[in-house]
């Protein structure tokens, strides 16, 4: 198997979490994967052999997840109902616990505006530099830093309200 | 928003050692500047409690397979071949292999039950010990891949002279409520992988199977 291949398996764990702070539902997340990863190996001869396929496939999801973001907003879907159920199954204490903590967290970043999530996931979840998630983006680094500036304000005064 | 900017460079790691040093003397002479970094601190925190569990959820076998072409060319084909054919014939046995804690690099090579499934079994057949692909590599030595529901292990195995070296081995599960049956994408993405990188050709077809084991899989 070609190089780059193995090691976009061995980006999958990541390629999910980013997923997942986009898109939210675990099941539109990992689509969202699947096309990244088809789309990347359908371009796999652009990549530059050197340069970080990490930032070259996360900017693939990022397009992927833009272009999904319009054609969800074309069709007029709505977003699915509150985590319906979302609870069962875990054993109680500490899982429930980090469970809707999680929840809220979710809550939150979606309802972010789409250039700020993105800011937020690829720099305090992904652990990307201010310049690397600007390259990803495709934005200037001062247009990244406010985007993130935002993001984060709107997300601790979401997430620190008195309950 | 400058301070908001220089608040999140200094948590996000994104300052010089100078502008950091004078960041915390800062931080010292004002409390509300300290507050909204243990905030900002929460905020990563939390972010980190949501999402980095991700990582350690398995890989779904539909994005291992989207990655490792060798689920689509010959996976699915032959496996679903394979599940078809769960009709009966349990064999009876265990793998002989201990269980959990095996070092990654140097899996033990298959004895008992699982070098008789090796030697014998046929892709398709049923049993707690399964072969679900057999193969030849580049130097045109046989290899087969195998699950065990029984151990819950799936690998790779390869014949060298007269004995088969595992050369994969990791952890998986037969679907719930069937152990019986398999299919290719259910194959953990490590396997899949490790296939992909030592088969020459097309995997062997049923007569080709059965050609080799009549010649004690030897190249």
């Amino acid at each position: 198997m070609e190089p780059i291949r193995r090691r976009i398996v061995e980006l999958l764990p990541r390629l999910r979490r980013l997923a997942r702070a986009l898109a939210r539902d675990p099941a539109d997340a990992d689509d969202l994967v699947q096309t990244t990863v088809e789309r990347a190996l359908a371009r796999a001869g652009q990549w530059a052999p050197g340069t970080r396929l990490d930032s070259w496939t996360f900017r693939i999801m990022k397009n992927a997840w833009i272009d999904e973001a319009r054609a969800r907003s074309r069709r007029g879907k709505v977003f699915a109902a509150e985590e319906t159920g979302e609870m069962v199954g875990f054993d109680g204490g500490g899982a429930m616990q980090a469970r809707l903590e999680a929840a809220e967290v979710e809550r939150a970043m979606a309802a972010l505006p789409q250039d700020q999530r993105l800011a937020v996931a690829l720099v305090l979840v992904e652990g990307l530099s201010y310049k690397e998630a600007a390259d990803v983006l495709e934005i200037p680094q001062g247009t990244l830093t406010s985007r993130l500036v935002r993001g984060r304000t709107a997300l601790i005064a979401q997430l620190e309200k008195v309950h | 928003m400058e301070r908001d900017l220089r608040i999140a460079a200094y948590v996000d790691g994104e300052l010089d050692p100078a502008e950091r040093a004078a960041f915390e003397t800062e931080m010292k002479s004002d409390p509300s500047l300290a507050g909204e970094v243990e905030m900002q601190r929460r905020l990563r925190a939390r972010l980190a409690a949501a999402y980095d569990p991700v990582l350690d959820e398995p890989t779904p076998a539909r994005l291992a397979a989207a990655a490792a072409p060798v689920a689509r060319r010959y996976g699915a084909p032959t496996w679903a071949a394979m599940a078809a054919c769960v009709v009966a014939g349990i064999l009876v046995g265990r793998l002989a292999l201990p269980r959990g804690g095996e070092a990654p690099f140097a899996p033990p090579a298959p004895r008992g039950e699982l070098a008789r499934v090796l030697d014998h079994g046929l892709t398709g057949d049923a049993g707690p010990i399964r072969v679900g692909l057999s193969f030849r590599d580049r130097d045109g030595d046989y290899c087969r891949v195998f699950t065990s529901a029984s151990d819950r292990v799936a690998g790779l195995a390869c014949r060298t002279g007269d004995r088969w070296a595992t050369r994969t081995l990791t952890a998986w599960a037969p679907d719930a409520g069937a152990a019986y049956r398999t299919a290719g994408s259910q194959l953990p993405p490590e396997v899949l992988v490790a296939v992909d990188g030592l088969i020459a050709g097309e995997p062997l077809d049923a007569a080709g199977e059965q050609t080799a084991r009549a010649q004690g899989w030897r190249k």
